[in-house]
């Protein structure tokens, strides 16, 4: 079953047209990478998707709900209680975490589900200390975000994102921030979520990791789709821009 | 503090003071039943602070004994001496009454009978070597803010020719400030009612009155303009006060005997004089 | 006049002092953060006239807005004033006018909060009220704490022009026993109380901040 559909995307600051006619689809359970240069829209698709722009043209739709759309009237986003229940199927993890400075690592967690979800209280530490055993920060649920590193944050901040239990779940370049030392924990925390299988839709800028996790990759270029396949397919194909992009990263 | 106290108070204040300021009786107080006199609370010896910390003084004795003769409240009202003028004819105060010359403000307010001669002179320090007013030139004088002696002093048919030949006329909000001043030597006179420079002089050391006044003038109750109905009320009063002699015991009490015209029979104002 | 009846005289011009200062910020604290929104709305009129209302609240002088709003009824709608109104008119100018200077404090805070705590919030489903009263609303408070302790010194001292509404603060009452007295004496007791005033709101306000410095 289709989770994400985006129909002809198009996006614009100003007169700079970021993305040009993007269509892609996410499955259920699937794992999507996302990768290209940078100033190539990755980012800009994925806050698309997330619904913190609106679109210029096209459509994005949830679980067959048309969430925001544009159209000879404008530019349109769902409202009311059909917007609370769209925005619940997705989770998004920021490049920069995006903590709630004034809160613990648990209240981070918990609030959320609690207050917007209204899920019993019980149930909703139950499933935070398990989530923070999981990312290993059973010892950190008291601290406050400045108490912890930055690949510390990062994995509270995942946690926070899954304890309300999306369908699908972006991550914005979610080590780019982080001291390449500690990317690692960080990435094996992504890596131990395939076994919860939700869909995920990565843009980063690490090659091995996305090959290794991804389901499909896109390769993103100028504000188009330039390449699209298996790890494998995208990695070997024989495609000017591709090679260049690769080529930056190992040297 | 009592969040709850705290909103009751104040939204019951806003209510009761839009409600209470409907006019008005036919004696022509703002509020019925309250006599508000309005004064400047730094004048000794008419309206001051006493040494219990409670509003009184000549004035404000007098202004008991004609609410006690028509069974009123007094409410003595402080006010800024700058704003004397907003808050009478704003209906916020009754009169002002508290050494009010009426000499060259005849036509700005409905007037009581006058009951003070009171003349403004000079105050200097002993060894100041200044004796008459002709010494002040090239000094600096001090006067208080909208006060009687500064309107005399720039008043062109006043003395505003003798006040051109001081260095500086300087203004200041109060008489102790001005006192402090003085003491301190940054101005070399003080220009003042004589009742109010008695008072001073009496209690510092160190100051004298100059010989030679300013000019002469009067004290009396102002009430805003048109306001003849409590004005009369408390013209009649004040005769009263003199008849039963409280007027005459107050102004002995406040050391004012030799400036009170009232039931002297000077002056052709006391129109009312019983006979 | 013996000291005693002095300092019990200041205490009571203290008291009336007290109460202008704490009502002030019991009614400009939350207006303040209503004109702030009024400050950044979207709405060009709206905007505009609470923008107007700010500049003349900050260019004008408290005494002079004091007089306009006690005296205004009765020069504008020849209103007869009097009786209670006094005190209520010294509540509203002084907090008509604070609220202006914590408009814009609020506002400092509110635009220094990075676009990432909103779209945190609206990630996690917050709605719009509780994403500002949980989540921005705390942190903005943290940050501009200096400032309105500032505000809030400022306002002790400024309690003493209530007297041109006539209303015997602590201050005024300090003149008036100074003239009767001819001395300097209650000048200086008067500064005193105002001191330690100043003093008790200091350690409240480093008390409050303490209460916020648990993070970062």
């Amino acid at each position: 079953m289709k989770i994400l559909e985006m129909n002809h995307i198009q996006k614009s600051f100003g007169d700079l047209e970021v993305l040009k006619d993007i269509s892609l689809s996410v499955e259920d359970g699937e794992i999507l990478s996302i990768i290209g240069p940078s100033g190539s829209g990755k980012s800009t698709l994925l806050r698309c998707a997330a619904m913190l722009e609106n679109v210029n043209g096209g459509e994005v739709i949830y679980m067959g709900k048309k969430a925001s759309w544009a159209d000879e009237t404008g530019r349109h986003m769902i409202k009311g209680e059909d917007a609370v229940k769209v925005r619940q199927i997705f989770g998004l993890v920021f490049q920069n975490f995006n903590l709630f400075p004034h809160y613990t690592v648990l209240k981070n967690i918990t609030e959320a589900p609690i207050l917007n979800q209204h899920r019993n209280k019980e149930e909703v530490y139950a499933q935070a200390r398990e989530l923070l055993r999981k990312i290993g920060l059973s010892d950190k649920e008291n601290a406050y975000p400045y108490q912890l590193s930055g690949g510390q944050q990062q994995r509270a901040a995942i946690a926070r994102a899954l304890a309300l239990n999306p369908k699908v779940l972006f991550f914005d370049e979610p080590t780019s921030a982080l001291d390449p030392e500690i990317t690692g924990e960080v990435l094996k925390v992504i890596k131990s979520l395939a076994s919860l299988h939700i869909a995920m839709v990565i843009v980063t800028h690490e090659m091995a990791f996305a090959r290794d996790i991804s389901d499909r990759i896109l390769f993103m270029d100028k504000g188009i789709i330039a390449l699209e396949g298996s790890p494998d397919e995208v990695f070997h194909a024989d495609h000017q821009r591709m090679k260049e992009f690769l080529g930056k990263f190992s040297r | 503090m009592n969040r709850k106290l705290v909103c009751a108070v104040t939204v019951s204040a806003v209510v009761f003071s839009m409600a209470g300021t409907v006019m008005a009786a036919d004696n022509g107080l703002a509020e019925d039943g309250k006599f508000v006199v309005g004064f400047d609370a730094e004048y000794p010896p008419y309206g001051y602070k006493d040494d219990n910390g409670e509003y009184t003084g000549f004035d404000l004795e007098l202004a008991q004994g004609v609410a006690d003769l028509e069974g009123w409240e007094l409410v003595k009202t402080p006010i800024d001496w700058d704003s004397k003028d907003m808050e009478l004819n704003s209906g916020a105060i009754d009169c002002i009454w508290n050494g009010f010359t009426m000499t060259g403000r005849e036509d700005d307010y409905t007037w009581s009978v006058p009951y003070v001669d009171n003349s403004q002179v000079i105050v200097v320090s002993k060894d100041s070597g200044i004796t008459d007013l002709a010494g002040l030139s090239g000094k600096i004088v001090g006067v208080q803010a909208a006060s009687a002696a500064l309107t005399l002093l720039e008043d062109p048919e006043g003395q505003k020719d003798l006040a051109d030949t001081f260095a500086q006329l300087q203004q200041f909000p109060d008489y102790n400030t001005a006192f402090t001043e003085l003491q301190a030597g940054s101005i070399d006179a003080l220009a003042m009612d004589v009742g109010v420079a008695k008072y001073q002089v009496s209690s510092r050391d160190g100051f004298v009155i100059l010989d030679e006044a300013l000019n002469s003038e009067q004290y009396a109750i102002g009430f805003k303009k048109g306001n003849t109905a409590l004005r009369d009320i408390v013209d009649a009063d004040l005769q009263k006060l003199v008849d039963n002699g409280t007027f005459d015991k107050l102004a002995e009490k406040y050391d004012l005997t030799e400036f009170v015209t009232l039931g002297r029979g000077t002056e052709g104002t006391t129109e009312k004089a019983t006979e | 006049m013996r000291i005693q009846v002095v300092l019990q005289q200041l205490a009571s011009g203290m008291l009336r002092s007290l109460w202008i200062f704490i009502l002030t910020l019991v009614f400009s604290l939350p207006l303040g953060l209503i004109v702030s929104f009024g400050r950044m709305s979207k709405n060009v009129v709206l905007r505009t006239i609470v923008k107007i209302y700010i500049s003349i609240m900050r260019g004008t002088p408290l005494m002079l807005q004091l007089l306009v709003v006690y005296f205004g009824p009765y020069y504008l709608f020849g209103m007869s004033i009097g009786g209670n109104y006094r005190f209520t008119a010294i509540i509203i100018g002084f907090s008509v006018n604070y609220a202006a200077y914590f408009a814009e404090i609020y506002r400092s805070g509110i635009e220094s909060m990075p676009a990432g705590q909103y779209e945190a919030a609206q990630l996690l489903g917050y709605s719009k009220s509780s994403t500002f009263f949980r989540i921005i609303l705390p942190q903005v408070m943290k940050r501009i704490l200096p400032s309105i302790t500032n505000e809030v010194i400022t306002l002790v001292k400024d309690t003493s022009l209530a007297f041109s509404l006539a209303y015997a603060e602590m201050f005024t009452i300090a003149k008036q026993i100074a003239a009767s007295q001819t001395s300097f004496v209650p000048f200086i007791a008067a500064g005193v109380f105002y001191y330690i005033f100043n003093l008790v709101v200091a350690l409240i306000m480093e008390r409050i901040e303490k209460s916020m410095s648990y993070y970062r």
